[in-house]
């Protein structure tokens, strides 16, 4: 019997504690997902204003070049791109939002600073996509900081709430 | 001269979605014969046909009334403009400031819109309102049969002026000539060739891959000026023959005359409706006094697009010859 408690107790503490780590690990992962993706978007940058390179390809580099933890998005834009002859390259922007939202762990904000560059990415001159590129950049430096920040206070938190709520269970329950 | 339907299958896939529809239902027989398509915002969809405009119906039928024709949107020249361009118009941008895009298959796209003044000439089309689509048309052995009288007794080339009205074939029949001088289909005499495609029309480079068929020999400076293009290639590319579309200008007239005295042989074509109306031209005057040109190659429409009317030797009498 004692040794059930024992086993009981212990399963309790690794659930709790791993829910604990696993919330307070989005914080952490949101933070690094959009410091590749502003890697990614800075790759994006250099093909376009300096290489002149068409936006398919362009895309289809920055997957090459990037982190592929991120970089997967700017391809699968790519073969929407390609696949739906879209009217504009903003349509397939709109086709990996879940994807930005659930297995990168952004934030409906960084997300929509992603979709700006979509709405107006290869419709200009590079003289004009440089300076779009330098606004969305700055504004994901913004992201980038409340991240970090959040990542800071939260991720800790959340890891010694799960700890501190097994432990108390297990209280309880004796 | 007859298209392949697949040419022009393969083109209206680049067209937004309710346009490729439309016109990729239009009958057969206009498709053989297409030569341009012409997207207005705001305007009826219309085709050029042998010469002929004609509009097209939502159900893709074929005929001369307006009031019964689909009407083109910004939507429409917006997103077949996207496609065009690869959805990245600044890589095209030094294209599209000379008022056109080659896309692949070699067919060109003209664009009517704002045009950008910057501190370098024009810099952009903006508000693009228009597209014009001229279909490429690549007739292989339209020249197969002009060949023999091009060439001289010791199998020198002879300088040949191409005369005609637009949408004559001037192009295609320039083109095959290229071939088959390139080529060496006639009596295995080859040459190397230079062609100055100012238009990116003759060879229609597209990502540095011509899609048309010009010869084995056959090298190509694209989006070249003329007067510039045959004084490069008469330093770099060592041609027994520079061939040019569309000569006219005095700075053409001065390199054509540098690329002579190189003991280079030429090839061009000219607009004109009549040997008499291009002879008269100031421009052209000097070649024509010192006789430059040995052949003169008259094209209409008497018998369909491409018709060669006459050919006339260097004195300006006709040559006999069986018409197609």
């Amino acid at each position: 019997m004692g040794l059930l408690k024992i086993l009981s107790a212990f399963c309790i503490f690794i659930t709790s504690s791993a829910i604990g780590f696993s919330y307070g690990q989005t914080f952490s992962l949101r933070f690094e997902n959009l410091l590749y993706l502003e890697h990614c978007i800075k790759i994006l940058e250099t093909e376009i204003v300096y290489g002149a390179t068409p936006l398919p390809e362009a895309l289809a580099n920055v997957k090459k070049k990037g982190k592929p933890r991120v970089s997967f998005i700017f391809d699968d834009i790519r073969r929407d791109l390609i696949s739906n002859k879209r009217e504009a390259i903003y349509h397939s922007f709109l086709t990996v939002e879940e994807k930005l939202h659930h297995r990168l762990h952004l934030k409906k904000e960084d997300i929509e600073i992603f979709f700006s560059l979509g709405r107006v990415l290869g419709s200009s001159d590079r003289e004009d996509q440089s300076k779009i590129f330098k606004i969305v950049l700055a504004q994901l430096e913004g992201q980038l900081d409340e991240a970090k920040l959040e990542k800071n206070q939260n991720a800790k938190l959340y890891r010694s709430l799960g700890i501190i709520t097994g432990l108390g269970i297990i209280i309880l329950l004796i | 001269m007859e298209n392949n339907p697949g040419i022009y299958n393969n083109l209206v896939e680049i067209l937004s979605g309710e346009l490729k529809t439309i016109l990729f239902n239009i009958p057969m027989e206009y498709k053989k014969k297409i030569e341009e398509i012409r997207i207005r915002n705001g305007k009826p969809l219309m085709i050029s046909c042998g010469g002929k405009e004609y509009m097209i119906t939502k159900r893709s039928e074929v005929n001369m009334d307006a009031s019964s024709a689909f009407i083109v949107n910004e939507s429409h020249i917006q997103s077949t403009f996207q496609i065009i361009t690869n959805y990245s118009p600044y890589a095209y941008l030094e294209e599209i400031s000379k008022g056109y895009i080659t896309i692949g298959g070699g067919h060109r796209v003209g664009i009517g819109g704002k045009v950008i003044y910057g501190a370098k000439g024009i810099e952009n089309i903006k508000n693009i309102s228009s597209l014009n689509i001229r279909v490429a048309r690549e007739v292989l052995g339209v020249s197969n049969k002009l060949i023999p009288y091009l060439i001289d007794s010791s199998k020198l080339f002879i300088n040949t002026l191409i005369i005609s009205a637009p949408q004559c074939g001037k192009t295609t029949l320039l083109r095959d000539i290229v071939r088959n001088l390139s080529n060496g289909n006639y009596r295995n005499q080859s040459y190397k060739l230079s062609v100055i495609d100012e238009r990116s029309e003759l060879a229609g480079m597209y990502k540095g891959t011509p899609q048309n068929e010009i010869g084995i020999r056959t090298d190509v400076l694209d989006g070249c000026l003329k007067s510039d293009g045959i004084i490069m290639a008469i330093r770099s590319l060592s041609p027994d023959i520079i061939a040019v579309d569309e000569i006219g200008g005095e700075k053409d007239i001065e390199s054509i005359q540098e690329a002579l005295r190189a003991g280079i042989r030429l090839i061009a074509t000219i607009h004109g409706d009549s040997f008499r109306e291009v002879n008269e031209k100031p421009s052209m005057r000097r070649l024509f006094e010192d006789k430059v040109f040995g052949r003169y190659i008259l094209l209409d429409r008497s018998k369909g697009v491409g018709t060669i009317g006459e050919i006339r030797d260097r004195s300006g009498n006709i040559i006999e010859f069986e018409k197609r």
